[in-house]
């Protein structure tokens, strides 16, 4: 429990900004759990990640400027963490278990499913810094100008990574959509993996 | 509102340097929607009760150490 007393060791909050402090948190996790799924390519790791974040959030909270967006503040920890201590782990995850698109797409409708497995690997294969900043603006509801504060880039910068990552994902889903139709998910994911080595180079 | 209308309106304007590509306005539609889908499926997936035992636990903590140096001081 020591990480629980160090988060706890600034506390010059009344219990009512604490109150609203933690119900504020409680309302982001599952954006937080979303966003670190994306960056990290793993539901484990995200989850992980996301506790983290709340503790350096809670340790942190005189920090935060009331008014502004918690959200995007949260995503500036969770994205930090990311990069300085997950980075590394999430791509031996990646390489000893296969992404997490498999094991996740349980969720939803069945319908969608096949649709849904297959994005998220050509997400999966997308560089993190494109990947991150699409994720931010196309799903997450944040501005470009709170993505670029994230990520501590210019706006330009930001449009330039999601058009890359949009013209990237067009390139690898339109290859993958004809082996998706195959029976056997194994050899339509080996088939996916050939192809788009193919492109990369 | 205004980010809604910068979410919409941010196809490359003013920054058409950085790549010569724009893509099919239905492709980028496509896009979008696939990614909310991936997005709120994780959004909308439950949340694991053990987030909420830890939120409990630290103010719990704080709680504590705040009576503690209420007592101090009295």
């Amino acid at each position: 429990m020591s990480a629980i007393d160090t988060a706890s060791r600034t506390s010059v909050r009344t219990e009512e900004q604490a109150k609203e402090f933690k119900d504020g948190l409680i309302r982001e996790i599952p954006n937080l759990r979303a966003f670190a799924a994306s960056l990290s390519g793993s539901m484990q790791l995200a989850d992980d990640l996301v506790q983290d974040t709340l503790l350096k959030a809670w340790g942190n909270s005189d920090k935060f400027e009331p008014g502004t967006s918690l959200r995007a503040w949260l995503f500036t920890i969770l994205r930090n963490t990311y990069y300085s201590l997950y980075r590394k782990r999430g791509r031996e995850v990646q390489d000893s278990e296969g992404t997490y698109a498999e094991r996740m797409a349980t969720h939803g409708n069945q319908e969608s499913h096949l649709d849904l497995a297959d994005f998220r690997k050509a997400l999966a294969k997308l560089p993190e810094e494109q990947r991150e900043v699409l994720i931010m603006v196309g799903a997450t509801g944040l501005s470009y100008e709170e993505a670029a504060e994230i990520c501590g880039v210019a706006i330009g910068t930001i449009k330039s990574r999601v058009n890359r990552a949009r013209t990237k994902l067009a390139e690898l889903l339109s290859i993958g959509s004809v082996d998706d139709l195959g029976p056997d998910r194994a050899s339509a994911a080996a088939m996916q993996r050939v192809g788009s080595e193919n492109i990369g180079s | 509102m205004n980010r809604l209308d910068a979410a919409m309106s941010e196809t490359g304007e003013g920054d058409n340097d950085d790549f010569e590509l724009v893509l099919d306005p239905k492709v980028q539609e496509s896009i979008g929607r696939s990614l909310k889908a991936h997005y709120d499926d994780i959004v909308n997936a439950p949340v694991p009760d053990k987030f909420l035992v830890l939120l409990a636990q630290l103010e719990a903590t704080e709680q504590r150490a705040a009576g503690a140096s209420t007592d101090e001081r009295n």
